[in-house]
């Protein structure tokens, strides 16, 4: 686990808050972020529909950090940045929830949290086509035993 | 009416304390006070921030396993008034808070004995790095010399003692050896006299 937050701050009257930290402009937690990164989720955020409305038409989307991009090279930039990396560090812990919580002002035991591995944009993007390359084998696969059948019995 | 936990520090908060704050994902979060809303706020983690009870006990400072635990429970389910049950419920809840509480100070103190055998570890390695601070390492060589000198010393000194009778006290004034009488009347130098090593005198 990294350690604490810095105690000593070197200017301590800037925030760098300021409008941000309204309910209007809430960005998404870590514990959906975790929601969104699940197998069944991941396609539906990163492949989105056309959107006129969003940055980009929704076409260039960093899971991880939930922020829409202008372009894709805007995307591939802050896939290097600082702040993704940042982001996938924070994400490799287990996020915090209301049970934990609970559990740690001593409703049950309390569970240690654990370390996950997290797959970047890339290898997500990686998976999904081999996954759909996979889906379209199994999709003749599903023709070839027949083929196999016919010439066993060819054989027969 | 229940006493709910906070999620950010996970203090009680009892009825008309704190704040909620709903997400639009129906996920309720309770606050016991601003301070803890703030830090939600800021997106802040509780387990890296010391003063909340998920970093003391993620840090392995306080007791985590133990079926004292088990008592204290989000129960969902209503249950019909008995009074028998309602009493021996009162009365395991005060039980188990004590037996908690004993055992939670025990952990901590037995944590702290670590500490204290590694600061009495730490402290006999200073002294044995430092001995020289407190006696030094040539001090056993210096005493014998000493002893050989002061030898010397008193053989002088009984010799000096008494002569003819009267006391005389050997005094050096200007690089010369004079013997004086208490009454502090000089007396010729004896010719006699010697000077040899470490300033002291011996009479032949």
């Amino acid at each position: 686990m990294p350690g604490p937050y810095r105690r000593k701050k070197s200017n301590r009257k800037y925030t760098g808050f300021g409008k941000d930290l309204k309910t209007k402009h809430r960005s998404k937690d870590l514990d959906e972020i975790t929601e969104d990164l699940k197998p069944v989720n991941v396609e539906s955020m990163i492949r989105q529909k056309i959107d006129y409305d969003l940055p980009g038409a929704g076409q260039s989307y960093c899971v991880h950090c939930a922020k829409h991009f202008i372009s894709e090279k805007a995307l591939r930039e802050h896939l290097t940045s600082k702040p993704h990396k940042r982001r996938l560090k924070a994400l490799e812990d287990e996020p915090y929830s209301i049970e934990e919580s609970e559990r740690a002002a001593g409703m049950g035991n309390y569970i240690m949290p654990k370390k996950r591995k997290v797959i970047d944009h890339d290898e997500i993007l990686d998976e999904l086509e081999e996954k759909a390359s996979s889906m379209l084998e199994e999709e003749s696969g599903t023709v070839e035993p027949k083929t196999v059948d016919s010439e066993e019995t060819v054989v027969k | 009416m229940r006493i709910e936990k906070c999620y950010f520090c996970s203090g009680p908060m009892y009825p008309g304390h704190g704040v909620q704050f709903v997400r639009n994902d129906c996920k309720i979060f309770k606050f016991c006070r601003s301070k803890c809303h703030r830090m939600f706020k800021r997106k802040k983690n509780p387990r890296k921030l010391r003063w909340t009870k998920a970093w003391r006990k993620a840090h392995g400072k306080e007791l985590i396993v133990d079926p004292v635990f088990e008592l204290e429970k989000r129960r969902n389910r209503p249950v019909k008034y008995n009074r028998e049950l309602w009493q021996n419920a009162i009365g395991a809840m005060e039980k188990i808070v004590e037996i908690r509480e004993k055992r939670e100070a025990h952990f901590i103190m037995n944590r702290l004995k670590k500490g204290r055998e590694l600061e009495k570890e730490r402290d006999f390695k200073e002294v044995e790095r430092d001995l020289c601070l407190i006696r030094s390492a040539c001090a056993g060589e210096k005493k014998k010399e000493k002893v050989t000198v002061e030898q010397a010393e008193s053989d002088e000194e009984m010799e000096s003692v008494l002569e003819n009778g009267q006391e005389t006290v050997t005094v050096i004034e200007d690089g010369v050896v004079k013997k004086r009488t208490v009454n502090g009347q000089p007396q010729p130098i004896q010719q006699q006299q010697q000077t040899i090593g470490y300033g002291f005198t011996v009479h032949g």
